[in-house]
């Protein structure tokens, strides 16, 4: 059973473009997500606002695409995002933390 | 058998009556018993328990009795029976004890009675009793202890007495007392009145032999008065102050008393109406009249004693008054004896001043009087050459004294002419050699009978030397005798020299000298050198003060040389011619009667060779008619009385041989004070008479030596010296000489004086003969130490305990009767340590261990007292002591028998008790080893040992023998060999042969074996007990294990069961968890009343039946009302007390209800604390079909739940909520710690000191339950994992933030597991659990895998996930190993 994770893809209004997650990520589903930022090429806005758990496996992915990402992030994510470093390479915007 | 037939009349010889066989005569008595009509039933059915009592009780030697059962059936033994019990016998036996001792229950019935109720035993010393046994209340004295018997089930059911009777010692001591303070008054001078006065005072307060005692004493004019009184007031009609003589109406019998007769007054009759009762409720019935006796005359009065009505008038309590009365007529006699002393002594000084006005008056006209004798003496002599040898003899003595009488005054006068310048002298020029030679030549045949050789050296002198002869006949005279008196062996020598202008004569001797500081004296007047060894202490001292006299007279000079032990030498210078002479003194020439002023010096010298004893050898053919042969009997027997007489003067000695076997006496002589002495010491005459001056030893030395050997100190000295005046006496006396006679002194007195001095010495002895045979008759030992510690007198009782005669006196010690320091040094230690404290001042008393002469162990009782002995005024110790062997053992007896009980008692097991029983015998007899070979139903006996480990094969063959004949004695019946002790009893699972292995050859004595019969029965009792504790453990433990508990506590829970009674494990608690439909959990915890196995069996069936209805229904209240319904039919389930919950362990939601049960603890993570006391109504079952009520409480996130029964909270004396509110702080104050931990924080600090005293029960639930889970190390487990965390965590009611990172964390720690477990083994288990405490959360993930360090280069997620761990957590133990990986993270969450 995989651990489940809603990945959309989009645009936003200003045409940047956006893959909305929603769910958890852990090991058993980071290629998904892996997958899903390959095939995005160009700067992308991840919203991890409906992300409610994100290890270090996710993290590993994010790093990967550190120099084309910026995050939206609730503040349950934060501490994880500092810690790990990733705040420092990408940039992180505060979304609503209504999980 | 014959008596088949008439079995109908007899009493069924009934089976059991085995247990009666070990005593003959008892034994037979009581088979004869009806037991049947007893509550105890007939003998064969009785419990093992009694009849081993009954046993032990018939084969003792010590005088026991016990009673048994509801009425306290009566039994004893032969020795009880003799002691004790009198006419009561048979009768008693089978009785009711408080029947069989009516007259005493007051005061034995509430002892007996704390016996049964507490099962202390009681120990009485000496308890007054007035036992009816020999037809009347009689005083009696017990020593005994009550000790508690017991049933098989080990309920006490009856009790044992051991007793001694000690009225006899209790008694004899009393008396003893009273007599001892009588003969110890302390002063010596008194008057009659004072001490009678003492002597009531002693007799008053003994109130208890003498109620009341009057003294009369008869008077001169007939008739008696009182002269004292105890007990009663002078003047009561029963002690009128007068007594009429010869008045038959009178109060009390004078006339029989008079003549030196007892006589018994029944005390009834007017004069005795209102008597005083002394010591006692009744006043006295009789009363005893005795004379106080007077030797040789008339009693001086009479003592009445009144009797105690409650002793029997046996020889000893008339004799305790016949020597009350002795002491009191010895009290009469001194003090009058001291009255005519002190009127005698007087007289003496009068006499003695008279005596010297007379001397010095009229000595001279002895003169004439004395040629008056001397004259007809020598005419008397001549005419008489042929009569009887007798009277020539006779004539001789009187000549002879003549003469030494006249030699005396003739000194004296020359004496008192010197000193008046009035000496009549006639100096003539003679040869002085030849002249010496001559006087010297009168010497010879003394001398040579001596055995001495006599040179006279006398070659003529060239020139005249003017002398006056008398006076120089004197002078060499005086020098000869002296050295004669004074020399034992050798030469006495007289020269004569002319040196210049003077003649030089010497006298020389080989004698015993004088000492140099003594030879400047010598030639003083009246000085004589003390205690020299002469010839004889005849002389006055004044001879060589004559001489020197004399020769000065002669112009003349004298000295001496003398040395110690060698000899003297007297050396006289007289010069020629005549300038140094008065002119008118000078005469011619002319012949003086020499040869008669020789003649007393001569004749009193032979007196001093031996073999002229004519006085004495003589004797015995002078018999002078007998005064009073009778006088002269000693002790009253027909054997004349021996007198010794020691004197120096052979004349006196004769004399005195001659009066005293006229009177009768046998007669011995001695010539001086050593001779005397050794002649006593031979064999002790009746009497000694001895002069004060004598050779050698004096008088007042023998009297001294005599006094100071117990052997001679009682042999009465009579002392006759020629030195009157009252000092003289007195010195006499001092010396502890019995009388003393001044020379001269008439025939008739010094008779009388042997007389009245032998008759006291009788009276003295006869006394002293009443002491040995009072001191004798005591019960107790009885002896006085001197000051070393040597034993110097012993009385007959000493002989009997210790086996030690008076023979062997002294005992010097280190005493035989010590222990052997070697085999018992703590013995010898205690003896020792007695011992130094006996040396010591003051009174003491101890209790010892000793040795009989045979060899066996004493224990005795010490008591002794510091005492002066009056004769000798030496300090002594005197001492008793009793035999306390039997209380020694009984108390040995009681506390083996009661450490053993108590050992057995808490034994858990057969195995413990028999252990624990051996080391308490080894104990008890410092044994090598204790032995216990159980013979069963196995091949081999199984063997106990304590002491050195052995097996049945590792012990010696003889061992093995001695245990296997063992097998073959009767049970309970001790064997002995000379290194240990065995015997065999009955064991639970066979027979068990018992060996005390003592191996020092240490004696084990009856007692011993008393005791180990005590011992081994009380064991096989506890064998027995200790047997059925096992078999109960066995079921118990059993049945425990199918009713205690769930074998499996869900999560979060911990319980504790801690039963009361210690060899069991369950109890009537009980706690119980249920898992019910919806992962709900049932709880409950319960308390049935009682303990031990049956309150067990019903808490078995309360929680079967709880169970069973909370899994059909989840209403704790509903199932209470079922429960009320079951327990109803339940016996013993009434009154159980339940509280039961059904728990939510999602919600923490809580439903509960409580049958009287204590309420619920809820310690909250804030730090208060709630009770859960909703829901409460009464115990189950006791009010069946009401409505129970039920309440609700959410239990809140990281909270404790405590459930428990009463057990853990309840204590004497203090409130219950007391108890709780402990409780409640307990689980609050642990409320971080882990559950189970903190169930044993609980138990331990609330059991009170000396252990819970009631069943506890225990329950513990923390909310939410720590999480546990296993999954397979697989990715995909991960999210639901994380899911049921994160319930958990939400029940931990933690803020999102920290549940996050504890998600984040043990996401991590997860994902690595798996990642080893795909590795290295796919499909292995990872494990992972949660627990929170108030402000601890922990977690912890396991796997079988190999731990991957961080390499962040190699797998850069991976260490950013060991990071992420650390961050999240504060605290993260990765513990690698080769069996997997355990990772332990903490986190404070208050």
């Amino acid at each position: 059973m995989t651990t489940p994770l809603t990945l959309t893809p989009g645009v936003r209004p200003d045409g940047v473009a956006l893959l909305t997650a929603a769910g958890e990520i852990d090991m058993s589903n980071t290629d998904a997500l892996a997958a899903a930022l390959d095939s995005t090429p160009g700067p992308v806005v991840i919203d991890l606002t409906s992300v409610e758990y994100l290890d270090s496996a996710g993290l590993s992915v994010l790093f990967a695409h550190a120099d084309h990402i910026t995050l939206i992030a609730s503040p349950l994510l934060t501490p994880v995002l500092t810690i790990s470093g990733l705040a420092d390479l990408v940039t992180v915007a505060e979304g609503d933390s209504g999980v | 058998m014959t008596r088949c037939d008439d079995a109908e009349q007899v009493p069924p010889e009934a089976s059991g009556a085995g247990v009666f066989v070990a005593d003959d005569e008892v034994g037979r008595d009581l088979a004869s018993v009806d037991w049947r009509a007893t509550p105890l039933g007939p003998p064969e059915e009785w419990p093992q328990s009694l009849q081993t009592a009954v046993s032990i009780l018939l084969s003792s030697r010590f005088s026991m009795w016990m009673a048994w059962g509801p009425e306290l059936t009566f039994f004893c033994n032969a020795a009880y029976r003799r002691d004790t019990l009198g006419r009561k016998y048979p009768w008693a036996l089978g009785r009711p004890a408080g029947e069989v001792w009516a007259e005493i229950w007051d005061d034995i019935g509430p002892r007996i009675d704390t016996v049964l109720a507490t099962g202390q035993a009681t120990w009485d010393e000496a308890l007054l009793l007035f036992l009816e046994r020999a037809g009347y209340p009689e005083e009696s004295y017990h020593t005994f202890s009550y000790s508690p018997l017991r049933d098989d089930s080990g309920t006490v059911v009856g009790m044992l007495c051991v007793v001694s009777e000690e009225t006899e010692r209790v008694i004899g001591e009393r008396r003893m007392a009273t007599l001892r303070d009588l003969g110890s008054d302390p002063s010596v001078v008194r008057t009659e009145q004072e001490m009678l006065g003492f002597a009531c005072r002693q007799l008053g307060r003994n109130l208890r032999d003498l109620p009341f005692t009057l003294t009369y004493l008869f008077q001169d004019g007939g008739g008696a008065r009182l002269a004292g009184v105890t007990g009663i007031a002078a003047g009561h009609p029963a002690a009128p102050l007068t007594t009429a003589a010869g008045d038959p109406g009178t109060v009390w019998p004078a006339a029989a008393p008079a003549r030196g007769e007892s006589v018994i007054v029944p005390l009834d009759g007017a004069p005795f109406a209102d008597l005083p009762a002394g010591a006692w409720p009744e006043p006295p019935t009789q009363a005893l009249v005795v004379p106080l006796l007077q030797q040789g005359s008339a009693p001086y009065g009479f003592l009445v004693a009144a009797l105690n009505r409650y002793r029997p008038l046996d020889e000893a309590y008339r004799g305790f008054v016949e020597l009350a009365a002795g002491h009191v007529a010895a009290g009469i006699a001194s003090a009058r004896s001291y009255q005519a002393q002190q009127r005698r002594a007087e007289e003496l000084a009068e006499l003695d001043r008279a005596k010297t006005v007379f001397f010095s008056n009229i000595s001279h006209e002895f003169r004439t009087p004395l040629t008056l004798i001397m004259g007809p003496v020598e005419e008397l002599r001549a005419r008489l050459q042929g009569a009887d040898p007798q009277v020539r003899e006779e004539l001789e003595v009187i000549r002879r004294n003549g003469l030494r009488l006249g030699k005396l005054v003739n000194t004296l006068l020359d004496f008192s002419r010197i000193e008046a310048g009035r000496m009549q002298a006639g100096y003539e020029p003679v040869d002085l050699a030849t002249v010496t030679a001559e006087l010297a030549s009168l010497f010879r045949s003394a001398i040579d009978k001596a055995g001495l050789e006599f040179q006279v050296d006398c070659p003529p002198l060239d020139e005249p030397v003017y002398i006056d002869r008398g006076m120089w006949e004197k002078v060499v005279l005086n020098l000869l005798s002296n050295a004669l008196k004074f020399t034992f062996e050798g030469a006495i020598g007289v020269t004569v020299r002319g040196e210049g202008d003077h003649a030089v004569v010497t006298v020389t001797d080989t004698g015993i000298g004088v000492p140099a500081d003594e030879v400047p004296r010598l030639f003083e007047r009246f000085h004589r050198i003390e205690n020299a060894r002469s010839r004889s202490n005849e002389g006055s001292g004044i001879g060589l003060a004559l001489v020197q006299e004399l020769v000065g007279l002669h112009g003349g000079t004298i000295s001496a040389d003398s040395a110690e032990g060698e000899g003297t030498r007297f050396t006289i210078r007289l010069p020629y011619g005549t300038a140094h002479l008065p002119a008118e003194a000078i005469t011619t020439a002319g012949t003086g009667a020499g040869a008669t002023a020789a003649d007393p010096y001569v004749e009193e010298a032979l007196r001093w060779l031996p073999a002229d004893e004519g006085g004495e050898p003589a004797g015995d053919g002078m018999e002078l008619p007998s005064h009073d042969g009778s006088a002269a009997r000693s002790g009253g027997s027909a054997v004349p009385a021996r007198v010794l007489v020691a004197d120096d003067n052979a004349d006196m000695r004769g004399y005195l041989v001659r009066l005293l076997k006229g009177a009768g006496y046998l007669v011995s002589t001695a010539g001086d004070g050593m001779e005397a002495l050794d002649a006593v010491r031979a064999d002790a005459p009746d009497l000694v008479i001895s002069d004060v001056m004598m050779p050698r030893i004096d008088g007042l030395s023998l009297v001294a030596a005599l006094r100071s050997d117990p052997r001679t100190a009682a042999v009465p000295v009579v002392l006759l010296s020629a030195r009157a005046g009252q000092e003289a006496s007195i010195e006499g006396l001092q010396a502890g000489a019995d009388d003393y006679l001044v020379k001269p002194f008439a025939a008739a007195e010094l008779l009388a004086r042997v007389r009245a001095n032998m008759d006291m010495a009788r009276l003295r002895q006869h006394q002293a003969r009443w002491r040995s045979a009072l001191v004798d008759s005591l019960q107790e030992a009885f002896f006085v130490c001197d000051e070393q510690g040597a034993v110097i007198e012993i009385n007959s009782a000493f002989t009997d305990i210790l086996g030690y005669g008076p023979e062997n006196l002294p005992y010097t010690p280190i005493h035989p009767w010590w222990p052997d320091p070697a085999a018992d040094p703590a013995a010898y230690q205690q003896v020792a340590d007695a011992f130094s404290g006996l040396l010591g001042p003051g009174r003491g008393s101890y209790t010892i261990p000793v040795v009989h002469r045979d060899g066996h162990r004493l224990w005795i009782s010490v008591t002794f007292n510091e005492a002066q002995d009056p004769d000798t005024g030496r300090h002594v110790v005197v001492g008793t002591f009793r035999d306390v062997t039997a209380e020694h053992y009984a108390i040995q007896r009681e506390s083996a028998l009661a450490s053993l009980s108590t050992g057995l008692s808490q034994a858990g097991s057969l195995s413990d008790a028999l252990t624990g029983a051996l080391r308490e015998l080894r104990g008890l007899w410092r044994a090598t080893s204790v032995l216990a070979a159980v013979f069963g139903q196995g091949e081999e006996p199984a063997l106990t040992v304590e002491g050195e480990p052995v097996d049945w094969h590792g012990l010696p063959g003889d061992r093995r023998q001695t245990l296997t004949d063992l097998l073959r004695r009767p049970l309970l019946t001790p064997v002995t060999e000379r290194d240990g002790a065995g015997i065999l009893l009955e064991h639970p699972e066979g027979q068990l042969a018992l060996w005390i292995d003592l191996g020092d050859h240490r004696p084990f004595t009856g007692e011993d074996q008393v005791l180990l019969s005590l011992l081994a029965g009380r064991l096989a009792q506890g064998l027995v007990r200790a047997h059925q504790i096992d078999q109960q453990r066995e079921t118990a433990i059993a049945l425990q294990r199918a009713i205690l508990g769930p074998s499996r506590l869900p999560d979060g829970f911990a319980v504790r069961y801690e039963p009361a009674t210690r060899p069991l494990e369950v109890g009537g608690d009980w706690y119980d968890t249920v898992a019910l439909p919806g992962g709900r959990i049932g709880i409950v915890v319960g308390d049935c009343v009682g303990r031990g196995v049956q309150a067990a069996a019903v808490m078995g069936q309360l929680r079967s039946a709880c169970r069973a209805l909370l899994l059909q229904d989840d209403s704790p209240a509903r199932v209470l009302m079922a429960l009320d319904q079951f327990a109803a039919g339940v016996p013993g389930a009434r009154c159980t007390t339940v509280f039961c919950a059904v728990l939510d362990p999602e919600t923490g939601r809580l439903s509960y209800s409580s049958a009287g049960h204590p309420p619920g603890i809820l310690a909250h993570p804030d730090g208060s604390t709630g009770l859960l006391d909703g829901g409460r109504s009464v115990p189950l079952a006791v009010r069946p079909g009401a409505t129970r009520p039920e309440s609700e409480t959410v239990i809140p996130a990281r909270a404790t739940l405590m459930l428990y029964t009463d057990g853990l909270v309840e204590r004497r004396r203090r409130p219950l909520y007391s108890g709780i509110d402990q409780a409640s702080q307990a689980v609050q104050d642990g409320r971080n710690v882990a559950v189970d931990d903190l169930a044993t924080q609980v138990m331990i600090r609330l059991a009170p000191a000396d252990g819970y005293d009631d069943d506890v029960a225990l329950l513990l639930y923390r909310h939410p339950a720590p999480l546990e889970m296993t999954f397979p190390a697989e990715s995909s487990q991960l999210a639901p994992v994380r899911k049921a965390l994160r319930s958990w965590l939400g029940q931990c009611d933690l803020p999102t933030q920290i549940v996050q990172n504890v998600l984040v964390a043990a996401g991590e720690a997860c994902a690595n597991a798996i990642e080893h477990g795909h590795r290295h083994a796919p499909g292995d288990i990872v494990r992972l659990r949660a627990e929170a405490s108030v402000d601890n959360l922990r977690l912890t993930v396991a796997d079988t895998g190999r731990w991957k360090s961080p390499e962040p280069e190699a797998n850069s997620h991976r260490g950013r996930g060991v990071a992420l761990m650390r961050a999240m957590m504060q605290q993260v133990t990765i513990t690698p190993g080769p069996y997997g990986t355990t990772v332990d993270m903490q986190m404070r969450i208050a």
